[in-house]
C-alpha cells in the first residue's frame, strides 16, 4: 500500500462514526434513491444515483472491515483503494454531489450520503486531491487572520465608504457601521462584498440594533473540503472576535453553509461557546412578527419565488422564516414546488460553485431547478445564499430564463425604504382609520 | 432422533451463531465514537426519532415512495413476510397443535413474503439500475430469504416440510451477520440517527 493511500485511509478512520458507519452498512441497494438527486434528474445515468456515488467509498470500505470482503471480495463489491481511484473519487465526492441530503429524505434507510462524501472529501483533503480552488480559498480565509493588521485599515476605510451609502440611503447623517465595537450585542457577520452589509446595516439602523461588523466573512471553504482543521480555523476568528468583543450574538449574513458551520458545527468544536447563533433570516422574520419594520409590498410588485438553500432549509431548519418575510415584502409570492424540505438543489452548492472547471457540470446539474423556476413563472427568484445567488444568476444565462435575483435582505430593504418614503410623506399614514 | 428434530437442534445452534454475529457486528459500530451534537437544538430530538420510525416510514412521506409506491409496497410485504416467516419458526414445534385459522394467516403472510423476493429477484435482475448496483451477495441473500419464506409456506400448508424449513431456517440465521441480511442491524441505527439528526434541526418531527 503506498504512502497516500495509507494516508487517506488514516484519515477516513478518523471520519468513521457510529453514524457513518451506519450509514456504510445499511444501504440496501434499492436504488430508490435516484431520482430524488438533482444531478441523477439531469443526467440519469447510473453513476449519478446517490447510491451508486456511495459505493465508490462502500467499495473499499468492505475490503477494509468487511470479513467477506476480505476473503470474497467479488462476492461483495469489495475493492481496495489504489492512487487511480483517487481522481474519480474526488469527481464524485466534490463534483457530483453538492451534499444537500435529498437523498438522505428520501432513502427508506435514512443513508446519510453526504456524510459518506464529506467523509471522501476529508481523504482526498488530506491527500491532496481536493480542488485547488477550494483549498486555496480556505487558505486565504486563514492568512487574513495571520495579516490582520495589513487589512484592517484598507477593509475600514471601504466600511467608511459604505457608511456614505448607508447615511444616504437612509437620510440620517449619524447612521453608522460600527466595527470591532466593544460591549455591542450582535456580531454581525458579513461575506466578501457590500452586497451582505449595506442591506443589513439598514436593517440594523432601522430598529435600532446595537451591533457592530464582524472584521472577518462568514465564508468557511474549510467546510467545503470538510477539513475539520481549516474549518476550525476559519471559524475560530469570529469565534474569538466575539469572544474579545463581548457580543450576546453571532448573526450571521445570507449564506447556507456558513449558517451549518457557525450554528450547527462550531458549538462542537469550541468547549467555550457562549454565543447565539443567529441567520439574518431568523432576526428579520422576528422584527417582522413584531411589527418592529415598517414594510410596503408594494415596492416589490413583481412575482417573486423562493429557492430554499439546502443548508438552511432541509439542513437547517429555516424553512417558515423566508415565508414569513416574503409574504410581508413582497405583492406576489409564488412557491416552487416541491419546496421547503423537498426543495431541490440549485447545482451550486458545497463548493461547486467557486470551481471553475466544473461550470458545465453545475449548470446541468441546475437544470431541474431551472424548471421549477420557470413553472413559477416568477420575475424574482429570491436566494438566502449567496452560492445560491451566484449559481442561479448563472442558471438565467446559461438557459435563457430571463429572471433576477435577489437575496431576501434586498427585498426587504426595498420594502422599508418605500414605507419610511411613505411615512415621512404622509406623517400619519401609520394612524387607524378609526381614530 | 428424528430428521426434523435434529434440525430443529440445527435450529437453535444457527441462532446462537447468529446472536453472536449480530453482537460482535453491534460491538464493531459501538467501538466507533458518536460524536454527540453539542449546539443548541432547534427542535425536538425525540420528535424526530419517533417520526423517523413511525409516519417517517409511510408511503406518502417521501418523494420516492409516492413516485415508486409499488416497488415499495413490494419491500413491505417482502419484510412483513420475513417476519411472519420468524414468527412460524417460533411456533413451528406446537404447528399440530395450532387452531387452524392461524395456520392460514400464516401461509398467506409467507406466501404473500415469498412473492415478494420473487418480484425483487426479478427486479434486480431485470431492471438496469438496480443490475448496475447489485453484487451477487444482492442476489443470493434475497434469494435466501426468498426460499426461506417458501419454505414456510410449505411448512404451513404440509408439516412435513418442516425439516427443510427448518434448513433454510437455520442457513438464514447464520447469514444474517454476514451478508446483505446484516442491514437489518444497522437500520435501527440509521434511522434513529436521520431521526436525531432532522428533529434537532426542526425540520421533521
Amino acid at each position: 500500500m503506498s504512502e497516500l493511500i495509507q494516508q487517506a485511509l488514516t484519515t477516513f478512520e478518523k471520519s468513521l462514526d457510529r453514524r457513518l458507519l451506519a450509514s456504510l452498512e445499511v444501504c440496501a441497494r434499492c436504488g430508490i434513491c435516484a431520482e430524488s438527486c438533482h444531478v441523477f434528474a439531469a443526467e440519469p445515468e447510473f453513476r449519478n444515483a446517490p447510491a451508486a456515488k456511495a459505493e465508490a467509498v462502500r467499495r473499499f470500505y468492505r475490503r477494509l472491515h468487511d470479513p467477506i470482503g476480505r476473503l470474497f471480495p467479488w462476492w461483495v463489491g469489495a475493492k481496495d483503494l489504489r492512487e487511480a481511484d483517487l481522481e474519480e473519487l474526488a469527481e464524485i465526492a466534490f463534483g457530483a454531489c453538492t451534499l444537500c441530503r435529498r437523498c438522505t429524505m428520501n432513502c427508506p434507510m435514512g443513508v446519510d450520503t453526504a456524510l459518506i462524501m464529506r467523509a471522501a472529501r476529508a481523504m482526498l483533503t488530506a491527500v491532496g486531491k481536493a480542488p485547488e480552488m477550494l483549498v486555496q480559498l480556505a487558505d486565504a480565509a486563514i492568512a487574513r487572520e495571520e495579516n490582520l493588521e495589513f487589512f484592517r485599515e484598507f477593509y475600514i476605510d471601504q466600511i467608511r465608504e459604505l457608511e456614505r451609502e448607508l447615511q444616504e440611503q437612509t437620510g440620517d447623517p449619524e447612521a453608522r457601521i460600527p466595527v470591532e465595537k466593544a460591549g455591542a450585542e450582535i456580531l454581525y457577520v458579513a461575506l466578501s462584498g457590500a452586497h451582505t452589509i449595506l442591506p443589513a446595516a439598514i436593517l440594523f439602523h432601522a430598529v435600532g440594533a446595537d451591533w457592530t461588523l464582524s472584521m472577518f466573512e462568514a465564508a468557511n471553504y474549510g467546510y467545503f473540503l470538510a477539513d475539520i482543521q481549516r474549518a476550525k480555523a476559519i471559524a475560530r476568528r469570529i469565534v474569538d472576535e466575539a469572544r474579545r468583543l463581548g457580543v450576546k450574538e453571532i448573526i450571521l449574513a445570507e449564506c447556507g453553509h456558513a449558517y451549518t458551520v457557525l450554528r450547527w458545527e462550531a458549538p462542537n468544536w469550541f468547549d467555550d461557546f457562549p454565543f447565539r447563533v443567529r441567520s439574518i433570516i431568523e432576526v428579520a422574520a422576528e422584527w417582522i412578527q413584531q411589527g418592529r419594520l415598517p414594510l410596503d409590498p408594494s415596492a416589490n410588485p413583481e412575482p417573486v419565488t423562493y429557492h430554499d438553500s439546502c443548508n438552511l432549509g432541509r439542513n437547517g431548519g429555516l424553512l417558515e422564516e423566508p415565508r414569513i418575510i416574503l409574504r410581508a415584502v413582497v405583492q406576489d409570492f409564488r412557491e416552487m414546488t416541491p419546496n421547503r424540505a423537498e426543495n431541490f438543489c440549485c447545482g451550486g452548492g458545497a463548493g461547486l460553485v467557486a470551481v471553475p472547471e466544473w461550470y458545465e457540470k453545475r449548470m446541468r446539474a441546475g437544470h431541474r431547478k431551472v424548471e421549477q423556476i420557470r413553472r413559477t413563472g416568477a420575475q424574482i427568484v429570491a436566494a438566502s445564499c449567496d452560492n445560491c445567488r451566484l449559481q442561479l444568476g448563472d442558471l438565467s444565462d446559461y438557459y435563457g430564463m430571463g429572471v433576477q435575483v435577489s437575496g431576501l435582505m434586498d427585498l426587504v430593504v426595498k420594502a422599508y425604504l418605500a414605507a419610511r418614503r411613505m411615512e415621512m410623506a404622509v406623517p400619519t399614514a401609520s394612524v387607524p382609520v378609526s381614530a | 432422533m428424528s430428521a426434523t428434530a435434529l434440525w430443529g437442534w440445527m435450529v437453535l445452534i444457527a441462532l446462537g451463531i447468529s446472536v453472536g454475529g449480530v453482537a460482535w457486528r453491534l460491538r464493531g459500530l459501538l467501538a466507533r465514537p458518536l460524536r454527540p451534537d453539542r449546539s443548541p437544538a432547534r427542535g425536538s430530538a425525540w420528535r424526530g426519532i419517533l417520526y423517523a420510525f413511525t409516519m417517517g416510514m409511510m408511503p406518502w412521506a417521501k418523494e420516492s415512495t409516492r413516485q415508486h409506491l409499488l416497488p415499495y409496497l413490494r419491500g413491505v410485504l417482502f419484510h412483513v413476510g420475513i417476519f411472519a416467516t420468524l414468527a412460524s419458526l417460533a411456533v413451528s414445534p406446537w404447528r399440530l397443535s395450532l387452531p387452524a385459522p392461524l395456520a392460514v394467516g400464516g401461509l398467506v403472510l409467507t406466501g404473500i413474503g415469498a412473492a415478494g423476493g420473487v418480484i425483487g429477484i426479478l427486479m434486480r435482475i431485470f431492471d438496469e439500475r438496480l443490475r448496475a448496483l447489485s453484487h451477487p451477495d444482492d442476489y443470493a441473500a434475497v434469494a435466501l430469504v426468498t426460499a426461506w419464506q417458501a419454505a414456510g409456506v410449505a411448512f404451513w400448508a404440509d408439516p412435513r416440510w418442516m425439516a427443510v424449513f427448518y434448513g433454510l431456517s437455520a442457513l438464514t440465521l447464520v447469514a444474517i451477520p454476514v451478508t446483505k441480511i446484516r442491514h437489518c442491524i444497522y437500520f435501527f441505527f440509521s434511522r434513529f440517527f436521520f431521526g436525531l439528526f432532522y428533529g434537532r434541526r426542526a425540520v421533521l418531527g
